[in-house]
């Protein structure tokens, strides 16, 4: 998986791993805006960091829904400095979300799905952004959408 | 910073670019939004085509095989031959054309699957031409490399066991290297 640096235009590889113990006192409210404790409670938390080098640069939090065969986002940010028009790395999560399609098709086959709750104004942007499908209240990715921004990401 | 702030400060492209906010359902809300959900995705799965569920059931079994040889945790079950059997389900053909497809011989493929012999190299490479590089060659390559250095646990722990027993040999072995 790799971001793009938007400085240099240079990809860097990322890998995706599981939140550690060890990790959470880095996680301050004011660079990773959200209570990552907290999350961790409800779901299984993962980091994005780049392969040389172990800051974290973006997080996601899912629920997997066995009976569903579904995996919820939960939650999801990038840090700060990669946020707005003057982000560091492009790509951040979209390379989450594609993680979170990975996992679920790994657990859950050709009729795995990948879910979130936004709000309301942000419905359309998410639609345009990852082609997510129209759920009513939830968003999704399934079938060919989900192969899609796995392809994107993965291969 | 607040959410809201986040809202009010950045577009909402930009918001869906670095965030998925949380968002609390009532337990009606949620009743609702799992009926509306099981009901988009009836639709939706219906109209998935047969080329998109093989391209994702190969995706599936690149990341199963990729997270098995990650872990470097040896599993029985997660054999050559269980992964190969998962392989030629999905391509949905009969073993006889599958196997005239991979040039070998049927009884071959047969004695893969059921683990009664080990994989020939040159199959590996046959995969990953067969899977148009979906799976490469070293995937196949090291689920049978995993199964192989756990055959030789055994061995090597009796070596280390009784690696005094060998001095005189290894010094004689190492006297002859320097001949």
């Amino acid at each position: 998986m790799l971001i793009t640096r938007r400085e240099t235009g240079t990809n860097e590889e990322v890998q995706i791993t599981a939140l550690e113990d060890k990790d959470l006192k880095k996680l301050t409210q004011s660079r990773y805006f959200f209570d990552w404790k907290k999350a961790r409670e409800e779901g299984t938390v993962y980091k994005l960091s780049l392969v040389e080098g172990d800051d974290i640069l973006g997080l996601i939090s899912l629920i997997e829904v066995s009976v569903e065969k579904r995996v919820e986002i939960a939650l999801l940010c990038v840090s700060r400095e990669n946020k707005g028009r003057n982000k560091k790395y492009d790509t951040i999560a979209g390379c989450l979300i594609a993680f979170a399609c990975r996992i679920a098709l790994e657990a859950f086959g050709i009729d795995a799905c990948v879910s979130l709750i936004p709000k309301t104004e942000l419905k359309e942007h998410y639609k345009s952004k990852y082609n997510m499908l129209d759920g009513g209240w939830q968003m999704y990715l399934e079938g060919k959408s989900l192969k899609e921004i796995i392809i994107k990401h993965y291969i | 910073m607040s959410v809201k702030k986040l809202i009010a400060e950045l577009s909402p492209e930009e918001l869906v670019d670095s965030f998925v906010f949380p968002v609390r359902l009532n337990k009606k809300q949620k009743q609702e939004a799992a009926e509306q959900l099981a009901a988009a995705r009836k639709k939706s799965q219906s109209a998935t085509s047969e080329e998109d569920k093989l391209i994702l059931g190969l995706l599936r079994l690149k990341f199963q095989i990729e997270t098995y040889i990650k872990s470097e945790k040896y599993d029985h079950k997660l054999s050559f031959g269980y992964f190969l059997k998962e392989y030629v389900s999905l391509l949905q053909i009969k073993r006889k054309l599958f196997a005239e497809e991979l040039s070998i011989d049927e009884t071959l493929l047969s004695q893969l699957i059921n683990q009664k012999r080990d994989p020939p190299e040159y199959l590996m490479v046959r995969l990953e031409i067969h899977s148009n590089n979906a799976i490469p060659a070293d995937y196949w390559f090291r689920v049978m490399e995993s199964a192989v250095n756990m055959k030789l646990k055994p061995i090597k722990n009796y070596g280390e066991k009784r690696k005094n027993l060998f001095r005189i040999n290894y010094q004689l072995l190492s006297d002859i290297t320097l001949l």
